[in-house]
């Protein structure tokens, strides 16, 4: 049986705690990218919402539209938010430049970057049998492209001695799956990325550190569709492929988005602030076994 | 986002009417751009809208923030943001935000045409990061950085009075805070309105802006409001606006880490109310002008209250009467050890009778001064009640104290019994010395007294202080104030009859008639520690713990050396409360405290006190978290007891500001014995209605909450290990040596901030061939030996300020400390300590050459060379670390010399 939570907002009030604060949000169209920057709104933050806001050749799913994307930005608008948004490819480096010039531009500064964007198919191979291009697809996007951002938002944080990136890894990023090759290998690639520019910006009160999220219900508000994607990947049955993940979490039950974006707050604002270099997993208990 | 860039742009906000057309709006701008602006076709116009639904005070937050956002760094000079409302019809008003750089002028009839700004002339500068906090701006440094603005409340004539009167209103009000430059009071408002109108006449100098706070004039232009700093580029900037009416407005724009947003609000108020006497009576002087409304003096003087904890009878009883109430209550219970003497309250209450049926006998008079000079023991408690029984006051002395100033005690509290042991006190023919056993014995054939109603206003005791007249003075404490003490902490404290405290101190030391008092009339158990074991840290430890003492005060340089052993010792305490008092709490001495100890199984508390207002004024409770914030914090009144902080003048000051801390309420003392004057001029009738309150002459300022901070002495006194001492007193017995012509007196530390290397350094010039030895010997003579100067250093001419006060900032490192010339004929053996030769002398000698900071033979005398005993504890914890024989305390007192020290430890060795 899946055991709803209760609503996150009821458990942390909001009050205030990315008060005055700037933050990047990349993929943040729908799922856990509406989630988390709609949770930063109603904390007081300013947001830069980023998407590619297209299909992508060789995804075999529809990613998110601009319409989402918006939508998006009216949620967090209705916290009081300023928000802007920006169409870009974390794969195109211009387009990366461009979004952070324009957060620079608009709010003096960037304190938070929530490397969101990712895919999580084509999958369903063994490794032989991924092609060059899908390869480089994933490994494009979920992990160099979060190296991307962090590169063109970084010296803004240096420069004022704090900030604080947020990468979206996954489960994926700590144990392997099967016929998940390059996702695995992204993830992974990833919290190494973290673990690194940890190092490399500590001394500047940078931080950096991965959210690791196990598996996260679709849900319709944030129009996420992950879950769905993966089960389809693997050849599980839609129907029922919600209940297998839940048996795979000792919680007995799937993550809500809201989890995901309470954790993600807690990293992005100052509760967190001697921690750096960490992975932050968000299972249900599933790592633990 | 740094300080500094914020501090370098400025922000407009200007009222749009609608209907807006974002794209005209944007072509407007670009327009106005032309020729200023590098690239005015890239300027781009941000648009936002409001949530739906936004109430007032969220859209003039919202834009706020807009105002507030600083322009990155490298990036555009400008920014421009458009606030519309969400769907709202397209008629409506919209907001527009500007963010410039400073050097792009902001505002003008059209504010959408920039210009380069004029001139930078009359602007102030952004405060250098590392200024000094303002002292009364009692501010947050974890919001250092954070803006704050409060409107200044303007009313009547000083609304169209002009900006010169503003100028002047700030520099009367932060003369009055202590800041800035001093005004001279005698003046009317309209001279000194007159003067800043020509300071502040264009052309002339800009005026310099005292302390931190600024005054910026700026012409207004309805619809518009220019925000001058994004940052607060001074701690508090005053940023009037003259507008097309001629009226003048006012904000106080501040930074949260320099004012607290309770004191800026305050600070603005008093600028107003300045402004608006200033403006209604031109020809009054400046010393009739109030800086506080009658409301906030009284709402500051009511801070400082606490109430009496208990009802007024309570308090109107002697310190016998509720002795005797404990007495009856529990007579079987133990009242009192001391060593292997243990005393019920029946037993101690029976020998204090004896006690004063014996003062009865020798004809001593109810209201007569009963001189006790008697060692730490059970016969002194027994006496010091035996005295109150009789109806007498106690004049306790400390036999450490020279025959000299023990004889001064006697005569100037004109007593004629003295309670001492046998040869102890100088004869003097006046006087007649009692031993406790005889006065008893007297005593026993007395018949009992009739009954003596209870006069709770006759006075308790008499304790001697320091005086800056040179002669210490006698402060008569009715039994009423120990009364009220008892009664305003029984509760706070839970002081119950399970409780075991200690007499450490002096009976000469008030902090005793606190320790005697709050025991014994609470029903608890008082373990007297007898002269020696409060010298020895450890000897001390051990006792805290057989005698499972709960209540423990302590100085907290005491203390600090208790910490250290309590840190090594196996024993365990059984403390549940400490209470500091006698000198400034350095909180940062307690982190090895509280790594053992919960401060919610034994709790510290910080008491400020004087004698003159009985033992104690304020509580404050310590915690872990005052550890971190490493505040000068001492708390608020103790109940009955009242508090406030007024200037030389007398006014009261308001929160924030420092000044001298005036003290009223139940604790307040009778007086000086024999010294109207001075008893009129400290002990003063409150004008406000605060009864008798007693000038402290220590330095404080009040917190929003009504907490206390203590912030020094405001003339020389200083505290030396706990005792507090007018360096003036010491110079004027050196100056009463023949050869003397000049003294100065100073604090120093042998180690900067290392309360146990304090010492008080002399300098003197001399008309005759006087060695400073025979100085030294002259002050040992004449004062406590505390009070002794570690160094005496001879100076041609003592330096003078141009006031021709002792410039004591141009005094010399003192000399070589003031050793005694070695005996004729003893034989100075130099390099006798060679470590070849002797390795024990060596390591010595070594050891108590780090402890003095001087380069020790073994001639020299331990406390000749500024010894002290908390050095004397730390030099004998320092030998045991390195594997010496454990010396006592006692035993470094009787072996001073370095010379038989070693001998000492060397014949302990073997």
């Amino acid at each position: 049986m899946t055991t709803t939570l209760r609503p996150a907002a009821a458990l942390a009030p909001a009050d205030g705690r990315l008060h005055g604060r700037t933050a990047v949000v990349t993929g943040a169209a729908r799922g856990l990218g509406r989630s988390c920057a709609v949770r930063f709104a109603a904390e007081g933050a300013d947001l830069v919402l980023v998407d590619v806001a297209e299909d992508l050749p060789g995804v075999p799913y529809p990613l998110g539209s601009g319409s989402q994307l918006d939508h998006t930005a009216e949620l967090c608008r209705a916290h009081g938010a300023a928000v802007v948004t920006a169409t870009a490819d974390v794969r195109d480096p211009a387009a990366v430049d461009r979004v952070a010039g324009l957060a620079l531009d608009r709010f003096g500064t960037v304190d938070v970057l929530l490397n969101n964007a990712g895919i999580a198919a084509p999958s369903g191979k063994a490794v032989h049998e991924i092609a060059e291009d899908e390869w480089d697809l994933m490994v494009g996007i979920d992990l160099t492209g979060a190296w991307r951002m962090t590169k063109a938002v970084v010296p803004a944080m240096i420069e004022q001695r704090s900030g604080s990136v947020v990468n979206v890894a996954s489960t994926a990023g700590l144990v392997g799956y099967r016929h998940f090759a390059g996702y695995v290998a992204a993830k992974h690639g990833l919290i190494g990325l973290t673990k690194a520019a940890a190092l490399d910006y500590a001394p500047f009160r940078v931080r950096v550190n991965a959210l690791c999220p196990g598996s996260v219900r679709d849900d319709p508000l944030h129009e996420g569709r992950m879950l769905a994607e993966i089960a389809r990947s693997l050849d599980v049955d839609v129907e029922e492929h919600e209940e297998i993940f839940v048996q795979s979490q000792p919680m007995n039950a799937l993550i809500e988005p809201q989890d995901i974006a309470g954790a993600a707050l807690w990293l992005a604002g100052d509760d967190s602030r001697q921690v750096t270099g960490t992975t932050l997993t968000v299972d249900g208990g599933f790592s633990a076994r | 986002m740094s300080r500094s860039q914020a501090a370098s742009c400025h922000s407009l906000v200007v009222r749009m009417p609608g209907p807006v057309d974002p794209a005209a709006l944007r072509r407007r701008l670009r327009d106005g751009a032309a020729g200023i602006l590098p690239e005015p076709d890239g300027l781009r116009l941000w648009e936002e809208t409001l949530p739906r639904g936004a109430d007032d005070d969220a859209v003039r937050a919202r834009v706020h923030r807009e105002a507030l956002r600083p322009l990155r760094r490298g990036g555009p000079p400008l920014r421009a943001v458009l606030l519309r409302p969400a769907d709202g019809d397209p008629d409506a008003d919209a907001t527009l935000v500007l963010v410039a750089r400073r050097h792009l002028a902001l505002g003008g009839p059209d504010p959408l045409v920039l210009a380069h700004w004029p001139d930078g002339a009359g602007t102030p500068r952004p405060a250098d990061a590392d200024r000094p906090a303002l002292e009364w701006g009692l501010g947050d440094p974890s919001a250092a950085g954070r803006a704050g603005e409060v409107a200044v409340p303007l009313s009547g004539p000083a609304v169209t009075a002009g900006t010169a009167l503003l100028h002047a209103s700030v520099a009367l009000v932060l003369a009055r805070y202590g800041e800035g430059e001093q005004v001279d009071e005698t003046r009317t408002a309209a001279e000194f309105t007159g003067e800043w109108r020509q300071r502040t006449t264009p052309g002339s100098d800009t005026p310099r802006l005292p302390s931190g706070i600024g005054v910026l004039v700026e012409d207004g232009i309805p619809g518009q409001r220019h925000l001058p700093y994004l940052a607060p580029a001074l701690p508090g900037l005053l940023h009037a606006t003259r507008h097309p009416d001629g009226t003048v407005s006012a904000v106080l724009h501040y930074g949260h880490g320099d004012l607290n947003p309770c004191v800026a609000e305050r600070f603005a108020a008093h600028v107003a109310h300045v402004a608006v006497q200033l403006a209604d009576r031109p020809e009054a002087p400046l010393d009739t002008v109030d800086l506080l409304t009658p409301e906030e003096r009284e709402h500051v003087l009511r801070l400082g209250v606490t109430p009496p904890a208990g009802p007024p009878e309570a308090t109107a009883r002697t310190v016998d009467g509720l002795f005797a109430d404990v007495a009856r209550e529990r007579p079987d219970a133990i009242a009192l050890t001391a060593g292997d003497t243990r005393l019920t309250y029946a037993e101690l209450d029976a020998r204090a009778e004896q006690t004063a049926a014996g003062l009865r006998s020798l004809d001593v008079a109810p209201g007569s001064m009963v001189g006790v000079a008697l060692e730490r023991d059970a016969d002194l408690v027994v006496t010091l009640l035996g005295v109150l029984k009789a109806g007498c006051a106690y004049v306790p002395m400390d036999l450490g104290h020279p025959p000299e100033r023990l004889r001064y005690t006697v005569d100037d509290a004109g007593a004629e019994v003295v309670v001492a042991s046998d040869g102890i006190l100088p004869g003097s023919s006046a006087v007649r010395t009692v031993t406790p056993a005889a006065l008893r014995a007297l005593g026993a054939a007395e018949p009992p007294a009739p009954p003596r109603p209870e006069d709770p206003s006759a006075p308790a005791y008499v304790i001697y202080t320091s005086g800056s007249t040179g002669r210490p003075k006698g402060v008569v404490v009715p039994h009423r104030s120990v009364a009220a003490l008892v009664d305003a902490t029984r509760e706070d404290f839970r002081l119950t009859g399970d409780d075991v405290w200690t007499l450490f101190h002096s009976s000469a030391f008030d902090f005793s008639v606190w320790e005697i008092w709050g025991c014994l009339l609470t029903g608890g158990r008082l373990v007297v520690v007898d002269y020696w074991t409060a010298r020895d840290t450890e000897q001390f430890h051990d006792l805290l713990s057989r005698e499972r003492v709960t209540v423990l005060n302590q100085t907290p340089s005491a203390f600090a050396q208790l910490v250290e052993t309590d840190r090594r010792a196996d024993t365990e305490l059984t403390l549940r409360l400490v209470i500091f008092g006698g000198e400034p709490l350095d909180v940062r001495m307690l982190v090895p405290w509280f790594a053992r100890h919960s401060h919610t199984a034994c709790r510290l508390v910080n008491m400020f006190g004087i004698t003159e207002t009985t033992v104690h004024v304020t509580a404050h409770t310590v915690t872990p978290h005052d550890v971190l914030a490493a505040g000068r914090q001492v708390g608020p009144a103790l109940p009955g007891w009242t508090l406030s902080v007024r200037d030389p003048r007398g006014r009261v000051l308001p929160i924030g500001a420092a000044g001298e801390i005036c003290v009223g309420g139940a604790g307040v003392a009778d007086r000086y014995l024999g010294q109207p004057e001075l008893t009129a001029e400290r002990f003063v009738t409150d004008p406000h209605g605060g009864g008798r309150i007693y000038r402290s002459g220590d330095r404080g300022r009040l917190r929003p909450d009504g907490s206390l901070d203590h912030l020094g002495r405001l003339d020389s006194q200083v505290k030396v290990r706990g005792h507090r001492i007018e360096l003036d007193e010491i110079r004027n017995v050196l100056l009463s040596h023949p050869e003397v012509t000049g003294a100065a007196t100073v604090l120093g530390h042998d180690v900067p901030g290392d309360p146990a290397t304090a010492r008080i350094d002399a300098y003197v010039t001399l008309r005759g061939p006087a060695g400073t030895a025979e100085l030294l010997a002259h002050a040992r003579g004449m004062l406590p030996s505390y009070m002794v100067p570690a160094t005496v250093t001879e100076l041609d001419a003592l330096p003078l300020t141009i006031n021709g006060k002792v410039d004591t900032a141009a005094l010399p490192a003192p000399g070589a400390p003031a050793r005694s010339a070695p005996a004729a004929g003893a034989p100075v053996t130099a390099g006798s300590a060679n470590e070849d030769d002797d390795p024990l002398a060596a390591q010595i000698l070594k050891l108590w050459s780090h402890a003095l900071n001087a380069d020790v033979t073994s001639q020299d005398n331990f406390f000749e060379l500024g010894g002290n005993s908390l050095l004397v504890i730390r030099v004998l914890r320092e030998m045991r670390e390195q594997g010496l024989p454990k010396v006592t305390t006692q035993d470094l007192y009787r072996n001073s010399t370095a010379g038989r020290f070693i001998e000492l430890v060397r014949n302990a060795r073997s």
